[in-house]
């Protein structure tokens, strides 16, 4: 039987995104093998090691501040974390909901801001935040600062969930007697897990990965340990350090992308779900 | 249990669309009340607006003669079901119906006592546990109704609540809504856009369209006495037959004239409530009939109450237990207007389509209308009376009746006219004007009198002369009474001459002045002088437009009765001063003509060419419009 020309297109496809994926996952398998690896150095021959060994991570636990930068990159995610995912959530709903007339001038405002990447502010934020802690600039309260203060203005994809809420429970709830914070927390809120779940994770994932405000702040500090993982680790990779720390690196990449990405593997359906539903019912 | 008042309800959006106009209505307590409409033709914007999810752009909403325009919904006691029923998804049966009594804080054990004894009362006792999720359509309407009922609301307020139901439900649902409000006895808001549902559950209906009220009446009265073609094609299913006529009359005879060929004659007595201008043949009308009173003319209907006619099946619609027949009354192709009837058939009806079908149209049924202005031309109370008179030496003669004709009309050139008398207007004299009771109708709260004039010549058009409650006593059918006129309110085409009390309009603007201690006072600026605003008034102006009031024209508007004027003594700032350019004195009662500034005014009272007036207005005796709008604001 002949195929039909849609089943030749899907093959065609198929076979598209496996090269693809193949290619992809490649620099990944080389990381995860490296971190094994018991040759020193920065550069071995062969792909697979010939030596496999867990001293990699042993080390990396025991003879670096790796543990302290884990820490500290950990608190600051979280808690920009919450306070990213409280902002987005408020903000957007108030978007969606509340009529105002600066709404939409501020609407607009903050969509043409979210769109310059954010380290162009990079030497405002330098002063603003020695204004703000003029002893303690160099810390990690004025990275969680920087992190969350202008988590608003990517409010545009919670807006466009709220808006497939149905009004009408608002006006249910108001008529009932509840609060505008009321019905935020105790209507929406329960209704909103996906969109919750994704403000969650881009939230986390931003702090968690970012090098460039950290190694701006944090520049010159002697004091390594409280560095982030990003900042730490970019030291290794040094032209002085590398061949001492090559296969440390790799180790602390690996343990660095595990939680991600097992949150993501684990909340995947929720982030399709939150990134599409406004498209999907709007 | 809440009486509602609607004043002058405008919604306006963007500063153009004006979804609702002057909306004004009385809501009695326990009343179940139907807003009925096409979409779009504001009656949810209207509900909204007393629910308070919607800002009432101007007009004042009372609920128990409390203001409430600026409270938030929860604070008017009100409850509202909505389309989509909108529970809250995420919580059970029981959570969604305690929720509002959880806000309010009230103690556990009393929440559990209401929400039993609501879902008691709805029959989902059994669900209570269960998501929304897990639940019918039928049941999800029966939990929104009972997070309405556990509040013990004022005023239910229920939004289109069946159109998502199916049709076996909806009439289910709608019986039990009819029950529910017998039980609750609390004042119903329904709206909806199926004109069945309104008949059956409301008390009173009010029809909209395009954002106007039509019509607010019992469900009777709107089937039976529609103010206009909109609302008889409206009401009622099929939909009421509508043909263009015109209307002759011959002696005692009356012929509608239909354009499709096809003529009905009708004794005069049983439609003189037709203004006879009507019935010369001249202006466009429209007969309409609805299809329960066309009838197969199959058991040979008598004459004299049945119009017959002959029509050609178009379309025949069997609906299992009866069948609907369309015929066209234009058989010979006479005219190139078609009349279209609908004619309800039993089920075994056999007719096919392109048979010729005798129908008989039941006379004293039909509805008229003006084709220009839509409006019934044979309403309940006729709007005015239309009199063949000759004036003569100041006096005014219908037939041999004769009545005195008031100072002010003493300079009327003599001859025949047509005098146009509003029922209202007939009130007992004591002149020598005899007419006999041929005939008492109590509309509503008032009897309408269909008067007789006697001992009348050939001369006289022989249209009766209906009065509308003839001072507090009450007379039987047959009496004799002398009857006279106020001539303030009818109108001789002839002589130019109209009712003399109609709306004043001034123009006026909103000023600020400041006072003593530095305090703001406000007033109307009237043509230069100042008229001092009391505060609710203020306050209405300030919620209308905030400090623009201060930039627009405004008028205001006010009834010549509604003011007081007394000697002119000194410039104040609770009145106005006015000089009066002429007088009017129609016997009964005296009116004047009184310039303030460069606009006339009427007013009431009894008073000199040439005195100098000072006129007070009562608080609730004057509205003040928006001019650029056309909004009335107060």
């Amino acid at each position: 039987m002949k195929k039909s020309k849609l089943q030749k297109k899907s093959i065609a496809g198929q076979l598209i995104l496996t090269a693809l994926a193949i290619l992809w996952i490649i620099p990944l398998i080389y990381l995860v093998i490296q971190s094994f690896r018991g040759e020193p150095g920065a550069w071995s021959p062969t792909f697979f090691p010939q030596e496999w060994t867990l001293d990699n991570y042993k080390r990396l636990f025991l003879e670096t501040n790796f543990p302290s930068w884990y820490l500290n990159t950990f608190i600051i995610a979280l808690v920009s974390c919450l306070i990213t995912t409280v902002f987005v959530l408020a903000v957007s709903y108030v978007f969606s909901r509340m009529k105002f007339r600066a709404r939409k001038p501020l609407m607009n405002v903050m969509l043409i801001l979210g769109m310059f990447p954010g380290f162009m502010s990079m030497s405002a934020v330098y002063f603003l935040l020695k204004i703000l802690l003029p002893n303690n600039y160099q810390s990690m309260a004025s990275l969680i600062i920087v992190y969350s203060a202008g988590a608003a203005l990517s409010y545009y994809i919670a807006k466009g969930f709220f808006d497939t809420v149905p009004k009408s429970l608002d006006e249910a709830a108001r008529i009932d007697g509840a609060s505008r914070a009321r019905i935020f927390w105790k209507i929406i809120l329960p209704l909103s897990k996906s969109i919750i779940i994704y403000t969650i994770l881009i939230s986390f994932i931003a702090p968690w990965c970012d090098f460039i405000f950290v190694s701006f702040i944090m520049s010159g500090v002697p004091d390594t340990s409280k560095y982030t993982v990003a900042l730490g680790m970019y030291r290794w990779l040094e032209r002085e350090s590398i061949q001492q720390y090559f296969t440390t690196f790799c180790a602390a990449a690996v343990i660095v992308a595990t939680p991600i990405t097992l949150l993501f593997m684990w909340l995947q359906k929720y982030y399709v779900e939150g990134i599409t539903g406004g498209a999907v019912k709007g | 249990m809440a009486n509602l008042s609607l004043k002058h309800i405008y919604k306006i959006y963007d500063d153009e669309v004006k979804a609702v106009n002057d909306f004004c209505m009385d809501i009695k307590d326990k009343e179940f009340i139907v807003f009925v409409g096409p979409s779009g033709c504001g009656k949810s914007t209207t509900l909204r607006m007393i629910a308070g999810l919607e800002e009432i752009t101007a007009g004042e909403l009372r609920i128990d003669d409390v203001i409430v325009n600026d409270l938030e919904p929860k604070d008017r006691n009100i409850a509202m079901v909505f389309q989509n029923y909108a529970l809250y998804p995420h919580m059970s049966v029981y959570e969604n119906m305690a929720f509002a009594l959880k806000t309010a804080k009230v103690p556990k054990n009393i929440i559990e006592e209401k929400v039993k004894e609501a879902a008691e009362i709805l029959g989902i006792t059994q669900y209570l546990e269960r998501k929304p999720k897990a639940l019918s359509g039928g049941q999800r309407q029966r939990v929104a109704l009972g997070r309405a009922i556990v509040r013990n609301p004022k005023v239910f307020l229920l939004d289109e609540p069946l159109s998502n139901l199916d049709a076996k439900l909806r009439a289910a649902m709608r019986a039990e809504i009819s029950k529910l409000h017998e039980k609750l006895q609390t004042t119903f808001i329904y709206v909806t856009h199926d004109q069945v549902e309104a008949m059956t559950m409301g008390t009173r209906i009010v029809v909209m369209k395009d954002g106007f009220v039509q019509q607010i009446d019992t469900p009777k009265n709107l089937f039976k006495y529609p103010v206009n073609i909109f609302v008889a094609g409206f009401i009622g299913t099929p939909q009421m037959n509508f043909f263009d006529a015109k209307i002759t009359k011959k002696d005692s005879l009356v012929r509608f004239e239909l354009e499709c060929g096809a003529n009905i004659s009708e004794e005069y007595a049983e439609i003189d409530k037709i203004p006879i201008g009507y019935m010369d043949g001249q202006i466009p009308v429209v007969v309409g009939i609805r299809p329960d009173d066309v009838k197969l003319d199959d058991v040979a209907y008598n004459e004299q109450e049945w119009g017959k006619a002959d029509a050609r099946v178009t379309l025949v619609e069997s609906l299992g237990g009866e069948t609907l027949i369309y015929a066209d009354m234009n058989v010979k192709n006479t005219s190139d207007k078609h009349g279209i009837v609908v004619v309800k058939a039993g089920a075994d009806s056999e007719i096919k389509k392109d048979d010729i079908i005798k129908v008989a149209i039941k006379k004293s049924n039909l509805y008229f209308f003006d084709k220009e202005t839509q409006l019934n031309i044979k309403p309940r109370i006729p709007k005015e009376n239309i009199l063949d008179c000759v004036i003569k030496n100041g006096r005014l003669y219908f037939g041999k009746q004769e009545l005195k004709l008031p100072p002010v009309f003493e300079n009327l050139k003599s001859g025949e006219c047509k005098i146009a008398v509003p029922p209202e207007a007939v009130v007992l004299g004591e002149g020598r004007a005899k007419a006999k009771i041929s005939s008492a109708e109590v509309i509503e709260d008032k009897v309408l009198y269909r008067l007789e004039i006697l001992n009348n010549d050939e001369n006289f058009n022989g249209a009766p002369l209906f009065a509308l409650e003839l001072g507090k006593q009450c007379f039987d059918e047959g009496e004799k009474i002398v009857f006279d006129i106020d001539f303030s309110k009818v109108s001789i085409k002839e002589q130019n001459i109209e009712p003399i009390e109609k709306t004043n309009v001034l123009k006026c603007t909103f000023v600020k002045k400041r006072g003593d201690k530095k305090k703001y006072k406000f007033y109307f600026d009237i043509e230069n002088q100042l008229l001092k605003a009391d505060e609710a008034i203020c306050e209405k102006l300030f919620a209308s437009k905030g400090t623009q009031i201060f930039d627009i024209p405004l008028e205001m508007v006010f009834m010549p009765d509604s003011i007081e004027a007394e000697k002119y003594v000194s410039d104040g700032l609770d009145s106005i001063a006015g000089k009066v350019t002429d007088v009017f004195d129609y016997g009964m009662k005296c009116f004047a003509k009184v310039r303030v500034g460069s606009s006339d005014i009427i007013i009431m009272h009894k008073c000199e060419i040439g005195e100098k007036l000072s006129i007070r207005f009562n608080e609730k005796g004057f509205n003040v419009k928006d001019k650029t709008k056309d909004i009335i604001i107060v």
